[in-house]
């Protein structure tokens, strides 16, 4: 009884965390755009800085009508957000937020965490199966297209970080970087391959292939509104939070930092992570299909071989 | 050797593209609050031609010769010159009306004007619900005229 208590405990706590994430993102993303645009972003509701701007948009999304779309797949249609935030909440699971603050330490905890957040594709294609849409379609299948060619190369970059701290539990790897120094030192290349697909793997601009707005209306949510669309968007910034959470604990020291207590660092140098995707996002221009392929195949993948082989041949060597 | 060119090249210019926009954020931003602050108009910038009233008199400069009405490609200016108990014609106008809804703001009626009876007011908040909200008469126009500020600096006329 109390270890369901304590599990029912957890997943609101879990859920909360993810709310208010998405609430401060969604903010901080319309402020740091504003800002890098010489705008000010918004301001109106809730004081000088706007911050209940998201509270307003939630009730607005709240009370817009349930539509769905005439032909569409009604079950796809209505799973779909559901099975696109479900991976996301779920990777909470092997975080390792302080030093002895993870949820369940898992000894499979970064396989874990990669194969589920895939998981978004699957939500992703049911979105865009399921609209009878022909942009829903077209941004489903280059999501498709953009994952395969990106998951290769984020994989084989942590791959690097696991022979050096020998484990593939995520707090372990965070241990082994007292006795290495941050990882992001030795694996620097791994870093930037890590940090260039996970942005891919986000959707996020330069590599916004999926959603596109120029091209796709907005790609595989074009025909969702109300809370299904607000799901989505949910998703996505948990996902940007989780996976700046991914590379603190492989690359920047997870919960290591002086003075403050060890999850405030977590949680700090994590949102300086999300606020780097968000200044790349303000910043470089989306690159076509052809161009995404080729910097996944022809460039990332490659390199994230080469550095693995310096690593073992480092290891070998040592 | 070549690839290793353009994977410079790209890191260089990324590097400069990223530290421009970094450099815009903590920029003072140009957003203006409009209808709490207004900024100034410019000098000379024109929104509707207005009737000018002579400072010592008080009475309109026009002669209600007709030559605007003339002008106004989209006829948006209709004069009626006034008329005595004996039916002469006089040297001003009984009304003048001026459909802004119509107006294109092309300033010919002004250069047409021989007496310097019409000037461009720089007065732009004249919205309104109904069109027939837009149609100015005469002493409308004038008020409009000792609101606006711009033409009148750049002529010297009066601060």
């Amino acid at each position: 009884m109390n270890i369901l208590l304590a599990a029912i405990l957890k997943v609101i706590g879990v859920l909360m965390f993810v709310g208010l994430n998405a609430y401060i993102l969604i903010w901080g993303e319309r402020k740091v755009s504003g800002h890098i645009q010489r705008r000010i972003g918004p301001i109106r509701v809730g004081g000088p800085s706007g911050i209940m701007q998201s509270a307003a948009d939630i009730l607005k999304l709240m009370s817009k009508e349930d539509f769905v779309p005439s032909g569409a797949d009604w079950w796809l249609w209505v799973l779909a957000p559901v099975v696109s935030v479900a991976p996301a909440v779920l990777v909470y699971l092997v975080l390792p937020i302080g030093r002895t603050l993870v949820l369940r330490n898992l000894n499979v905890g970064l396989v874990f965490f990669s194969s589920v957040s895939s998981f978004t594709l699957l939500g992703i294609f049911m979105a865009g199966w399921g609209s009878n849409n022909k942009y829903s379609l077209l941004g489903a299948m280059r999501a498709g297209a953009q994952l395969f060619s990106y998951e290769i190369p984020l994989i084989l970059s942590t791959i690097g970080v696991v022979m050096l701290a020998g484990s593939l539990t995520l707090q372990r790897i965070v241990a082994a970087q007292t006795h290495y120094g941050w990882f992001i030192f030795p694996q620097i290349v791994g870093f930037i391959v890590f940090f260039v697909a996970s942005v891919a793997e986000l959707n996020r601009t330069p590599f916004d292939l999926a959603e596109a707005e120029s091209e796709l209306v907005a790609g595989y949510f074009t025909e969702y509104s109300g809370m299904r669309w607000a799901m989505f968007a949910i998703a996505e910034y948990s996902n940007l939070f989780t996976l700046s959470a991914l590379g603190v604990t492989l690359f920047l020291g997870g919960w290591h930092g002086p003075l403050l207590p060890g999850w405030v660092w977590f949680v700090l140098k994590s949102y300086f992570l999300v606020f780097v995707g968000i200044w790349i996002r303000w910043t470089l221009p989306r690159v076509r299909i052809d161009q995404l392929m080729d910097l996944g195949w022809k460039f990332l993948f490659p390199v994230s071989v080469l550095n693995l082989l310096g690593t073992g041949l480092y290891l070998m060597v040592r | 050797m070549a690839l290793l060119g353009r994977i410079w090249n790209t890191a260089k210019s990324m590097f400069v593209g990223h530290s421009i926009t970094l450099r815009e954020m903590f920029t003072t931003p140009i957003t203006v609050f409009y209808p709490e602050e207004k900024p100034p108009m410019e000098r000379g910038s024109r929104s509707v031609p207005v009737l000018k009233v002579n400072e010592g008199t008080g009475l309109l400069n026009c002669v209600s010769c007709g030559l605007c009405e003339r002008s106004c490609p989209p006829s948006c200016i209709k004069i009626e010159q006034a008329l005595d108990a004996k039916g002469d014609r006089q040297s001003w106008p009984e009304a003048f009306e001026l459909n802004l809804s119509h107006c294109m703001v092309c300033n010919l009626c002004v250069e047409a004007c021989p007496f310097d009876a019409l000037e461009m007011a720089d007065v732009v908040e004249l919205c309104s619900y109904q069109v027939q909200d837009l149609i100015f008469d005469k002493q409308q126009l004038a008020e409009i005229w000792k609101t606006s500020r711009s033409l009148r600096v750049a002529n010297g006329e009066r601060l």
